[in-house]
């Protein structure tokens, strides 16, 4: 009971301070940053969408870290869950469960049109809302609903486990190769005298590298799930 | 206002996990204090007459782009942690036998 009372009188203090800290805030408030961002953002890194422009280009280096921090949750979580020598012989949740058939011929009818919607995120993600995040998660959605077309479905987490590795390698060389067309890590490689049109491959090209991992990732952390409900 | 409440959400989120008994719950409290960072960060970075920030025609002020950026990571990273967290659970119980951390702490001692 002291210690309840205790832990409420510390969170109150807190609060009263972040309300005290919340009145100084006012003062150092300012907007240079967002007119900066609004007339500079696409002659740096020609791309319409300004958080796009931000974590692929200004702030590559904390993107790089996160793919990174992905990579290494979708190891830890597949080599907690798969034990030597059982990896076929696995029984899903979804064998024990009768799907109905209209959910069966519906996700069939909708599975191209996702994977669609997803891919068409992730390359516009430099023109309208979306990106290499959102859309892998769409994307993630479409691969998972092949299982309930498929129960049988069998995912092979080892060529998973490549796939994540071989693309956060190539995310690492893509982001350096600016190394040697401009001496500076981590921005646009294509150099700046050409047109915004070639420039923004770059950013097609990461979108769609992180995408794809995200995607990965997160289809092999569900399915992960599904194998680890068995009974 | 809404900074203060976004605020609140954390703080209710401390207080769980100090005080849950289940392992379960504790990931449910460490969601909150995630979702309330979100809340406080994107708050933060909104402005009443700002557009989203796009470059267009006719737009002259817009959200705070930085914050937005961040939350994009923020919100994978948080979903991996949290998907982690489970799996870890999981292996709890099968190891121990029961999740409440206090049946968990006995048997292992």
């Amino acid at each position: 009971m002291i210690k309840k009372i205790s832990l409420l009188i510390i969170l109150f203090i807190m609060l009263i301070l972040f309300i005290q800290m919340q009145f100084d805030l006012k003062g150092y408030l300012n907007y240079f940053s967002h007119e900066y961002f609004l007339s500079h953002t696409y002659k740096d890194t020609a791309s319409s969408n300004i958080v796009t422009g931000i974590y692929l280009d200004y702030r590559l280096f904390d993107s790089i870290f996160e793919a990174s921090i992905l990579l290494i949750v979708v190891s830890g979580i597949v080599y907690m869950t798969t034990k030597e020598g059982e990896e076929n012989e696995r029984v899903f949740i979804f064998e024990k469960v009768k799907i109905s058939n209209l959910l069966t011929i519906l996700s069939r009818v909708l599975y191209p049109f996702m994977l669609m919607f997803g891919v068409y995120i992730i390359i516009h993600g430099h023109l309208s809302p979306g990106g290499g995040f959102q859309g892998g998660a769409i994307l993630a959605t479409a691969v998972l609903i092949t299982y309930y077309i498929d129960p049988d479905k069998i995912t092979k987490f080892s060529l998973i486990i490549f796939l994540e590795k071989l693309l956060f390698i190539s995310i690492l060389i893509i982001s350096s190769l600016s190394l040697l067309t401009k001496n500076v890590l981590f921005t646009n490689f294509i150099p700046n005298q050409t047109s915004n049109t070639y420039r923004s491959i770059f950013l097609i090209l990461l979108n769609l590298l992180i995408g794809i991992k995200v995607s990965l990732g997160l289809v092999s952390i569900f399915s992960s799930f599904l194998k680890e409900g068995r009974s | 206002m809404n900074p203060i409440l976004s605020f609140i959400i954390i703080l209710i989120g401390i207080y769980g996990i100090c005080t849950s008994k289940h392992i379960i719950k504790s990931i449910v409290c460490f969601n909150l204090i995630q979702t309330g960072t979100i809340l406080l960060f994107l708050n933060l970075g909104y402005s009443e007459e700002g557009h989203i920030p796009i470059i267009g025609e006719q737009i002259e002020k817009i959200v705070d782009p930085i914050p937005q950026a961040l939350m994009i990571t923020t919100i994978v990273i948080g979903s991996t942690i949290t998907a982690l967290a489970l799996i870890l659970s999981i292996k709890i119980f099968h190891y121990y036998g029961s999740l409440y951390w206090k049946v968990v702490f006995d048997r292992e001692g």
